[in-house]
């Protein structure tokens, strides 16, 4: 096998994994948890010595997999791209997706979801690795939609509580809204540069990269693209979600809101660096975006008592960093960045039940002395600030209201008045045809 | 039922503090007592707790109908048990000559009655598809007899939540309860959040005001106005009993129904509740903060959200909520419906039911509707637990008579105390069958020293001894002089590493040491990820071997001598001579072993190390308050050991040879890890005798794993005791194992006697082991100790996991995997929950919930006494709470103990199945096995 047909299988293996576990239960077997948990052992040592393979003997890699369709002179490829840039993203994923495997193996034995758990798994591998490796935007939606289905999912995977469910459909609803960016950057880039091809968008090799698209249609299609990757990475104003993302079991909050899912939007703003910064607001915007959602984050999250929303919101907090750096433009930092938290992250969710043996074991070994936390810089903020600010922090920085206040309630209203419209409307036609009708019809008001 | 009780509450407080029983008793997790869920109702007989209780919290009583019926079909329960619990009810006639109570309850029982919803019935009667002709004859019939019952009253809701939900829509719940769960958590955190609530000390009243009363804060529409209303609250310097009272009459609570809406409002969250209670009753329990704490605090923070909450939902027409009825469903077609299933299998058509005179429909109907779900349940539930109690009690009864206790003649190699627990069944039953010249005991594991006790490495001091009792006397663990200057360089090495550890939590979570912590070494966390999740046991192996070189531990020794006046925050400091001999005493006597000393006694208390378990205090020692026993077993060897105490012990009539040695130690049940304390004392001359004991243990406790390895699925590999050993190991250090180890799950008896009536059986870990002479106790003195001390320990287990198995949601915290460890004291489901407490479903799920039956080894008489002069036990007895029988020591006949009098035990003589070794009778097999006898294990009467 050439090199490309490898990348190409690396891609696919999850999406095999997925599809045969899927079809068999569509079958209504019931594989064994013993199969289930062997054969994803296996995917994933084998999809982790490619990825290793790849990345050590043959960066860049391309792959074409032909045109989705072609008009005329208008083409749509499709093509999987392994550069420096993907390699910590793709290594991770696969590496990541493997312990978390193992791991699930065990901690979700004998639970009724199973099997469920690992379909959903095999199928974010499968996004995320497309997401990585896309050659193009058209592609990268594909990858990117998949990850946030299956996040979705994952979230509610307790689906018997409301608690779960509801979270999961605040998650689902924040990721279609952020997602119009990312479908209408997709529009405006075939209109505005006729591609969405990263190699045609970004010239130059890995650290020297630039791009010649700039200007207003650079501005446009840059806000687009923020909006999408903030609400995947939950950076201001969408922050909210990630805290509600840990009704999940352990591991799913682990690989999807430790490492792999929430970077995905500090990917998309990195493939396509030199392009954003060619735009002066954009690059202001990433910055100033980054730098409200670590400082809300790192407040709400000090308030934090309970061992995951306390994580979920240290995640935020560097992720807000990582697109500080973006903004000023250092790659490789962000690499180191992301790959060291996402290492970092997933270690600190996994022990996270483990929480309260380890703190004791450190107490103890502190000799019942552990240094007050919380005291020092802070005492420098005068009191009644203290409590403001204590008060933001505990509401998440109000960010949920925020959203519900300015945007869900004045879109309910709007769908409300259309109803409103709808059913005076049809009540009018309703009458106009029904005035035949005997009128001793029972109503509500009788009943 | 409680509201139709006339009592009326003067104040707030007292009227707090009767609801606080309502409200669980668990406190912060790290230390878990086991108790009986149920605890405020113990009053009652069980079964009219359990409904009463169900009524309250919403919860099942027993298991589902279909869990019982699928135990019949599978021969759990069996129909001669169905039909003696029938037998034992009250019969009466119903239709004379044609049906009595009975006959109709076996009926009900046996077959499967069909489930019917009005709407259901309503929709296939239209579809024409329910009954044939003459059933659809019958069914009308039936509907015709079926009055409608007292007018359907519309109930008033009892507290704002419902009305208003019940009038728009909206719960109002939905909108407070995030708010309220994030400031209680972090108000009674105990230092997982870098940032303490500020002003919690004022308390949480205060504290809530204070930042919910802060201007320039975002207010959701549900909320809005809440600020206006705490600075309200603030200026007219309400306490929480002002503010509640304040409350109260903001929502127009006739003061008739306080009670009633106080108590539903608690019971909307009564985790969070509870804990406030219990710290506020107990604030020692607290891990590591002590704050005021408040029940009443937290219901006048509750009722300021409600109340804010009501305004905004109503639009300011607050006093509605009371207005609105709650719908109830007419069952008048259910009603019929049950009528027609019973009616048709009993063989009734439709004339006949016309022609029934109303005198015997009227019977009839009661009778059929007295026998609901609910009932039906219970009868199945009785015949559950006869089946069970028939599983035990026979076997039991034929192997006493075949094997009557055989005077010991010289002394065994070794007597080795375990403590009561059922899980240390395995190890002793391997034990003896290993060795069969030794002989095993069982005390509870705090070993009589009740003990305030800090060990080198211990935070602080705790108390190790049943909650129950407060420890009087402080125990050290100390460093010899010619050790300290190490012990000092190891415990600057640790401080050292608990700064670094504690910093890098830190770090990694805040902004700038976070940047730098993750962009710089950060990817150098994939290797411990790796090693961690992947070779768990490795990981271990390392981290061991690392500390042993790095910061050994020194030896140690116990100071617990008292020499006149010393005391250590107001505790006497160690025991008198006296004492210590009073507390060997006691425990040796309580055990029958007064004399026949061997040279060698082992004293092993127990606890359990994990991973990935919050509940990890649940699996300790129960007896040393959810902590390990260690220290007691050491203490109590050394104790034993003293020659002033042993010369003190000869005037209590216990000689113990000069030649005999005690040696403490400490058995892990998770990791099945034996060890050893102070064996530099051990006498030269009992060295060989010391390793042959030391290498049946060690034998002892793999076979033991490899019993308990039968349970879990993921140990198919471990066939081999080697191979189940280190697969428990690796369960007690994995951080994805949710079922370290199954802890009490298997519970379901209590033996009280000597161990040669049970010894060559095999049981299953499912009983409890308490050693108990009868003959050495004529005046059943030590009887009523024993009892005294495991029916509460025993009972509060058993029926912990009887409630959290029958409805793992209300009375369990459900499955573990959405857990999430809160504050340091609990945990929730997900980000935001109730605290649950109760025991996860991975700890019960094999459970089998019964009552625990109590067998003891005493004449019917002395357990008459005893419970008559204990009024704990008594409640548990007499209540039905837990089942008892009578062993007889002499005769070893067995009587059962049904209300207030012992029966014979009823059945014919049956074969016991026979094993050569326990190993052969579990081998390949998961379910609960039944009793057998295990040849290996029996005393030889050579």
């Amino acid at each position: 096998m050439t090199h490309p047909d490898l990348l190409i299988l690396l891609v696919a293996l999850p999406g095999i994994a997925f599809a045969l576990l899927g079809i068999l239960w569509l079958a209504g077997l019931h594989p064994s948890e013993r199969l289930v948990r062997r054969f994803t052992g296996f995917i994933y040592s084998t999809a982790s010595l490619l990825a290793i393979f790849l990345a050590v003997f043959s960066v860049p890699v391309y792959a074409t997999l032909g045109d989705w369709f072609a008009i005329g002179e208008y083409r749509f490829p499709l093509s999987l791209t392994l550069d420096p840039l993907a390699v910590p993203f793709v290594v991770l994923t696969v590496l990541l997706t493997g312990l978390i495997g193992a791991f699930s193996a065990r901690y979700l034995h004998r639970e009724s979801g199973y099997l469920r758990f690992f379909l959903l798994l095999h199928l974010f591998a499968f996004g995320s690795l497309l997401l990585f490796t896309a050659g193009s935007l058209d592609l990268l939606l594909g990858g990117w939609e998949l990850v946030g289905i299956t996040s979705v999912f994952l979230v509610a995977f307790f689906h018997a509580r409301p608690g779960p469910v509801s979270s999961a459909t605040r998650i689902f609803a924040i990721y279609r809204s952020a997602d119009i960016g990312l479908l209408l950057a997709i529009f405006a880039l075939h209109h505005f540069a006729g591609t969405t091809e990263f190699a045609q968008l970004i010239q130059g090799p890995w650290l020297e990269r630039s791009s010649s698209f700039a200007g207003s249609d650079a501005l446009f299609t840059g806000f687009l693209l923020l909006l999408a990757a903030a609400g995947k990475s939950a950076q201001f104003p969408f922050t909210g979600w990630i805290p509600r993302a840990m009704e999940g079991p352990t591991p799913s909050s682990a690989i999807f809101y430790g490492a792999i899912s929430v970077h995905a939007g500090t990917y998309l703003m990195l493939r396509l660096q030199p392009m954003l910064l060619n735009s002066t607001p954009i690059t202001v915007a990433l910055i100033f975006l980054g730098l409200l959602t670590a400082i809300i984050s790192t407040l709400a999250g000090r308030s934090c008592p309970d061992a995951k929303s306390s994580l979920a919101f240290a995640s935020v907090t560097q992720l807000g960093i990582i697109f500080v750096e973006i903004g000023f433009g250092f790659e490789r930092l962000v690499l180191w960045h992301v790959a060291g938290h996402a290492a970092v992250r997933t270690l600190q969710f996994l022990r996270a039940p483990s929480a309260l043996h380890e703190h004791h074991l450190m107490h103890a070994a502190a000799g019942g002395h552990l240094e007050p936390t919380g005291v020092h810089l802070e005492a420098l903020i005068p009191t009644p600030l203290r409590a403001w600010l204590y008060r933001m922090a505990v509401d998440r920085g109000h960010l949920d209201t925020l959203i519900d206040k300015f945007v869900t309630l004045p879109v309910l209203a709007v769908a409300a008045w259309f109803h409103s419209l709808e059913s005076r409307l049809v009540s009018t036609k309703l009458d106009d045809a029904n005035e035949s009708l005997p009128a001793a019809l029972p109503t509500k008001s009788d009943a | 039922m409680s509201q139709h009780q006339e009592r009326q509450f003067g104040s707030i407080p007292e009227l707090l503090a009767h609801l606080a029983h309502y409200l669980p008793a668990q406190g912060p997790i790290g230390v878990f007592i086991h108790h009986n869920t149920l605890h405020a109702f113990q009053h009652l007989p069980f079964e009219q707790a359990v409904v009463e209780a169900g009524e309250l919290f919403g919860a099942e009583p027993y298991m589902s109908e279909d869990a019982y019926r699928a135990d019949l079909r599978r021969g759990r329960i069996r129909r001669e048990d169905i039909d003696a619990v029938l037998a034992a009810e009250p019969n009466a006639e119903i239709l004379p000559g044609r049906l009595d109570r009975t006959h109709l309850r076996t009926l009900l029982l046996r077959n499967p009655e069909s489930h019917f919803d009005p709407a259901t019935i309503q929709w296939r009667i239209e579809e024409g598809k329910l009954f044939t002709a003459s059933e659809s004859d019958l069914f009308h019939a039936c509907l015709e007899r079926v009055t409608t019952g007292p007018e359907l009253h519309p109930s008033a809701p009892t507290r704002p939540r419902d009305g208003i939900f019940s009038r728009t829509g909206i719960d109002i719940d939905e909108e407070i309860h995030p708010l309220l769960i994030r400031l209680s958590a972090a108000y009674l955190d105990q230092g997982y959040a870098y940032w303490p609530m500020p002003l919690r000390e004022r308390g949480f009243f205060a504290a809530a005001l204070a930042l919910l009363g802060q201007k320039l804060s975002l207010e959701s529409g549900a909320l809005s106005g809440l600020a206006a209303e705490c600075r309200r609250q603030i200026l007219m310097e309400f306490t929480p009993e002002e503010s509640i009272l304040n409350s109260l009459e903001f929502f127009a609570v006739p003061s008739g129904n306080f009670e009633e809406f106080l108590k539903a409002e608690l019971l909307a969250l009564p985790g969070w509740a509870g804990i406030f209670h219990q710290l506020e009753a107990h604030p020692q329990l607290a891990p590591h903060v002590r704050l005021p704490a408040s029940l009443a605090a937290f219901l006048a923070v509750r009722l300021l959200l409600v109340r804010v909450a009501t305004n905004n939902a109503l639009s300011g027409e607050a006093r509605l909520w009371r207005t609105t009825a709650l719908v109830q469903r007419d069952d008048r077609l259910a009603k019929a419906a049950r009528k027609f299933d019973t009616l048709r299998r009993l063989g009734l058509n439709a004339t006949e039911v016309r022609a029934t005179d109303p005198v015997a429909w009227a019977k009839l109907s009661a009778e059929i509707h007295a026998c609901g779900p609910l009932e039906i349940r219970r009868l199945f539930h009785l015949a559950y637990e006869r089946r069970h109690e028939r599983q035990i009690l026979l076997p039991l009864r034929t192997f006493r008579q075949s094997h009557p206790p055989q005077p010991i003649a010289e002394p065994p190699v070794a007597q080795v105390f375990f403590c009561i627990d059922e899980r240390e069944e395995s190890i002793r039953r391997h034990l003896e069958e290993i060795d069969p010249a030794i002989h095993t005991y069982g005390a509870a594991g705090f070993f009589g020293v009740a003990i305030n006790y800090e060990g080198i490495d211990d935070a602080h001091a705790v108390d190790l001894c049943p909650v129950v009792v407060t420890p009087q006397h402080a125990v050290r663990e100390r460093v010899p002089q010619h050790q300290e200057a190490h012990f000092a360089r190891r415990q600057s090495l640790r401080r050292a590493w608990a700064r670094f550890t504690h910093n890098g939590f830190i770090a990694s979570r805040s902004l700038l040491r976070g940047w730098l912590a993750t962009a710089t070494v950060g990817a150098f966390s994939l290797l411990p990820l790796l090693v961690r999740v992947l070779t768990p046991r490795q990981y271990t192996r390392l981290r061991n071997l690392f500390n042993e070189i790095i910061v050994p531990r020194p030896e140690t020794e116990l100071s617990f001598t008292h020499s006149g006046e010393e005391e250590i925050h107001g505790l006497q400091f160690g025991f008198s001579i006296a004492e210590q001999a009073d507390r060997v005493a006691g425990v040796l006597a309580g055990a029958g072993l007064a004399s026949n000393f061997s040279s060698l006694v082992f004293v092993l208390g127990h606890g359990s190390t994990s991973l990935n378990n919050p509940h990890e205090s649940a699996h300790d020692c129960g007896a040393c308050g959810g902590r390990r026993g260690g220290p007691n077993g050491r203490l109590f060897a050394a104790m034993a050991n003293h020659p002033d105490v042993r010369a003190a012990l000869v005037s209590r009539g216990i000689e113990i040879p000069s030649s005999t040695w005690f040696v403490g130690g400490y058995h892990d049940t998770c990791s099945d890890d034996v060890e050893l304390y102070d064996l530099h004392y051990l006498p030269e001359a009992l060295r060989p005798q010391f390793d042959r004991v030391r290498a049946s243990l060690d034998k002892a406790r793999a076979a033991s794993a490899h019993e308990r390895a039968r349970r879990f699925e993921f140990a198919a590999s471990a066939r081999t005791f080697d191979a189940a050993l280190l697969h428990v190991e690796e369960r007690s250090d994995h951080l994805a194992e949710p079922r370290p180890e199954y802890g009490h799950c298997t519970n379901s008896v209590c033996f009280v006697g000597r161990r040669e009536t049970t010894r060559g059986l095999f049981f299953d870990r499912r009983a409890f082991l308490v050693s108990y002479d009868a003959s050495i106790d004529p005046d059943a003195v030590y009887l009523g100790r024993q009892l005294g001390a495991v029916v509460p320990v025993c009972g509060g287990i058993s029926l912990e996991y009887y409630f959290s198995f029958v409805d793992n949601e209300r009375y369990g915290c459900g499955t573990k995997l959405p857990h999430n460890v809160t504050g340091l004291i609990g945990v929730m489901n997900g980000q935001s929950s109730d605290l649950r407490t109760g025991l996860p479903w991975q700890m019960v799920e094999i459970h089998e919930p019964v009552r625990i039956l109590f067998v003891v080894e005493a004449t019917e008489a002395a357990i008459l006494k005893t419970i008559d002069s204990n009024a704990t036990i008594a409640e548990f007895v007499v209540n039905r709470w837990i089942r008892l029988a009578a062993l007889h020591p002499e005769s070893g006949a067995i009587s059962v103990y049904r209300d207030g009098v012992f029966e014979p035990l009823q059945g014919e003589p049956q074969d016991l199945p026979v094993a050569a070794a326990s190993a052969d009778w579990y081998r390949g097999r998961m379910e609960h096995l039944p009793v057998a006898r295990i040849l290996a294990s029996e005393v030889h009467a050579s």
